[in-house]
């Protein structure tokens, strides 16, 4: 621009120069040819060259004006050259921008969950130097791509919808299968041929129960079932060994005593089963494979370790990446003709709970597969249900006492028999012998509180010896159970043998209870 | 993805194959029924699994299966597997009760009575 506005400037006295040159030139030539030629001619001469001198004037001014005009032309044109090669640098900047910048951002709002309406409106952008027509192709091109991309989302998200809902279904059926199942093995607990095919009905029940939970996870919800309180890791690592095919291949050693956290129980079952599938499937079936949990500084690792086919270099790095894959957000899509669901069901839990997976070659020659479960996600066992009937044996000690008098009165074979009815004295010593076995059992973190509200209830009605109150107490219950005629022939006794029968007080009764437990 | 209607777990999670390893205490166990009397010989090691290792505990008086299956929420023949086990490796010993065959014929002892009324 600043050239063309220039250069009419030192253009127009050259020209001046140039136009009068010629008229200049041929002017002289005439005066020349008019004061060399004879007089009688000269007139004629002179008229010659003055009209020569006049045309040639004219031609000069005439070819001077031309050429302003067409300096001025070039420059209108190079403006114009300059201007349009701005507008196409701008449009070029601009596309680059919708394709680098404007689209992925876009497609990533929109498959963040983001209305279209709303990403359409926010990407509405500047405009200057741009003709409205090139911005509304521009704003076309991004409206067509966007819709086409959030169908394409809607259809999946509702493909993956129908697929969690069908496993959802398929989930209810098999709870429900399975805890009439637990029922149907109580029941016919004493006839083994029928216990036996239970067992099979429920392992299969189970298995389905895990394929219906991986389709759920693969579809983003949740596994499952919910655990309202803290399980304790072994029985974690049982029910996952309970959800796969090969469950007495694996060997589970020393589990740390440890409880995991309601929320995270389902999940860690089914990473653990997933891994522990992969483990057992992928190795002869004849060897073993070993199921370890250990506290490690950040949380608890569970090791799985199978002395199966080596792992090569390049197909851990496939599994890794699958894994990382599946953390990445994989969806049932990315499956393949033959889906491999295990590790991107345990890739999946991992990212949603902040497992940590790594599969390592293993010293026995197989793959060792650790995953960490983080600090957040244990607690101590003393948080942990009791109704796990694995350390849960729970049901155990508060039912000991009982048992124990049941079996010393009831069954007359034992030696302590002949103490127990005589006084008030051995039977403590009796009860005094049970303290140290139920106290081991409590630092094994069982709850035992169960028992003691039934005879705190029992206590005010009973009646019983006020002296030996642990007696007393003991022998309340049986007065309201007439199950357990031993326990009732002691009360019995012990009134016969001198005490006063009164109503001893709760709060007497409650505390010889705590003693007596 | 939050799902209603799905009631909060409360029982544990492990099936009971796993905890008999897959036996259902078919054949061997012919010498328990639901009265043998069953004693522990020594407390629970380290490392036993915790329905063995209760049941170790709870016998260190003499307990009837039946009882043990009660108090342990288990059904007689996982049990029994369990035991099983626990008498192969001599933790516990188990005493049967005393078979009809081996106590005298009531009969005879009707016989005995009635003899000693005639006297």
């Amino acid at each position: 621009m600043v050239r063309a506005g220039s250069s009419p400037g030192d253009h127009r006295p050259t020209a001046t120069s140039a136009w009068l040159f010629p008229v200049v030139i041929v002017a002289a030539v005439a005066t020349v040819a008019v004061w060399t030629v004879p007089s009688s001619a000269r007139m004629a001469v002179l008229w010659c060259g003055v009209t020569a001198t006049v045309a040639i004037a004219v031609l000069a001014v005439e070819v001077a004006r031309r050429g302003h005009l067409n300096a001025e032309l070039r420059a209108e044109v190079a403006r114009h050259d300059a201007e349009l090669r701005y507008r196409l640098a701008q449009q070029e900047a601009e596309t680059v921008r919708l394709a680098k910048e404007q689209l992925p951002d876009a497609m990533a709002r929109l498959q963040r969950g983001e209305f279209l309406e709303d990403v359409l409106k926010s990407v509405e952008t500047r405009t200057e130097g741009l003709t409205a027509e090139f911005h509304s192709a521009h704003q076309a091109v991004l409206h067509s791509v966007l819709t086409a991309v959030s169908a394409e989302e809607d259809i999946r998200e509702s493909s993956q919808r129908a697929f969690v809902n069908i496993a959802r279904r398929v989930q209810a059926i098999v709870h429900q299968q399975a805890s009439s199942l637990r029922e149907m093995e109580d029941r016919h607990g004493q006839s083994p041929d029928v216990f036996g095919d239970l067992l099979r009905l429920d392992h299969g029940t189970a298995l389905i129960g895990r394929l219906a939970d991986s389709i759920a996870v693969l579809g983003g919800a949740r596994p499952g079932r919910q655990w309202s309180k803290a399980v304790p890791l072994f029985s974690v690592l049982r029910g996952a060994m309970s959800r796969i095919t090969d469950y007495q291949r694996v060997e589970l050693h020393s589990v740390s005593e440890v409880a995991v956290v309601g929320t995270a129980v389902e999940p860690l079952i089914h990473a653990v089963a997933e891994l522990l599938d992969n483990a057992t499937r992928y190795s002869p079936p004849q060897t073993r494979v070993h199921l370890t949990a250990v506290e490690v500084q950040s949380g608890i690792a569970i090791e799985i370790e199978d002395g199966g086919v080596s792992l090569s270099e390049e197909a851990r790095q496939r599994a890794e990446q699958m894994l990382a894959q599946a953390q990445a957000g994989m969806d049932l899509n990315g499956l393949g003709e033959t889906p491999r669901l295990g590790l991107a069901v345990v890739g999946r839990l991992s990212k949603a709970y902040g497992f940590q997976v790594s599969l390592r070659t293993s010293a026995y020659g197989g793959v060792r597969a650790v995953l960490i479960v983080p600090q957040d996600l244990i607690t101590t066992t003393t948080n942990a249900t009791g109704l796990a009937h694995g350390i849960g044996a729970a049901s155990g000690p508060r039912s000991v006492p009982a048992p124990r008098a049941g079996s010393d009165q009831g069954s007359g074979s034992d030696a302590k028999r002949s103490t127990g009815p005589q006084a008030s004295a051995p039977v403590m010593a009796d009860m005094a012998d049970d303290t140290p076995v139920v106290h081991e059992r409590t630092s094994n973190g069982l709850p035992q509180r169960r028992r003691r509200t039934p005879p705190a209830a029992a206590a005010p009605t009973g009646s019983a010896s006020p002296a030996g109150s642990v007696t007393a107490s003991r022998a309340k219950p049986p007065a309201q159970e007439p199950v357990q005629p031993g326990m009732w022939l002691a009360a019995f006794q012990s009134g016969v043998s001198g005490e006063t029968p009164a109503a001893a007080p709760v709060s007497n009764s409650d505390e010889s209870l705590d003693k007596g437990e | 993805m939050s799902e209603s209607g799905q009631g909060w777990e409360e029982g544990s999670p492990e099936r009971l194959y796993v905890i008999t390893g897959g036996r259902s205490g078919g054949s061997e166990t012919s010498t328990l029924d639901l009265v043998t009397l069953v004693r522990a010989r020594t407390g629970p090691p380290p490392g036993m699994p915790p329905e063995q290792a209760a049941i170790v505990r709870l016998c260190s008086s003499p307990l009837s299966v039946a009882e043990i299956s009660a108090y342990l929420n288990l059904p007689v023949s996982v049990v029994t597997v369990l035991l099983t086990d626990l008498l192969a490796e001599k933790r516990v010993e188990a005493r049967s009760p005393i078979p009809p065959a081996n106590l005298p014929d009531v009969a005879l002892i009707e016989a005995v009575m009635h003899g000693l009324e005639k006297l």
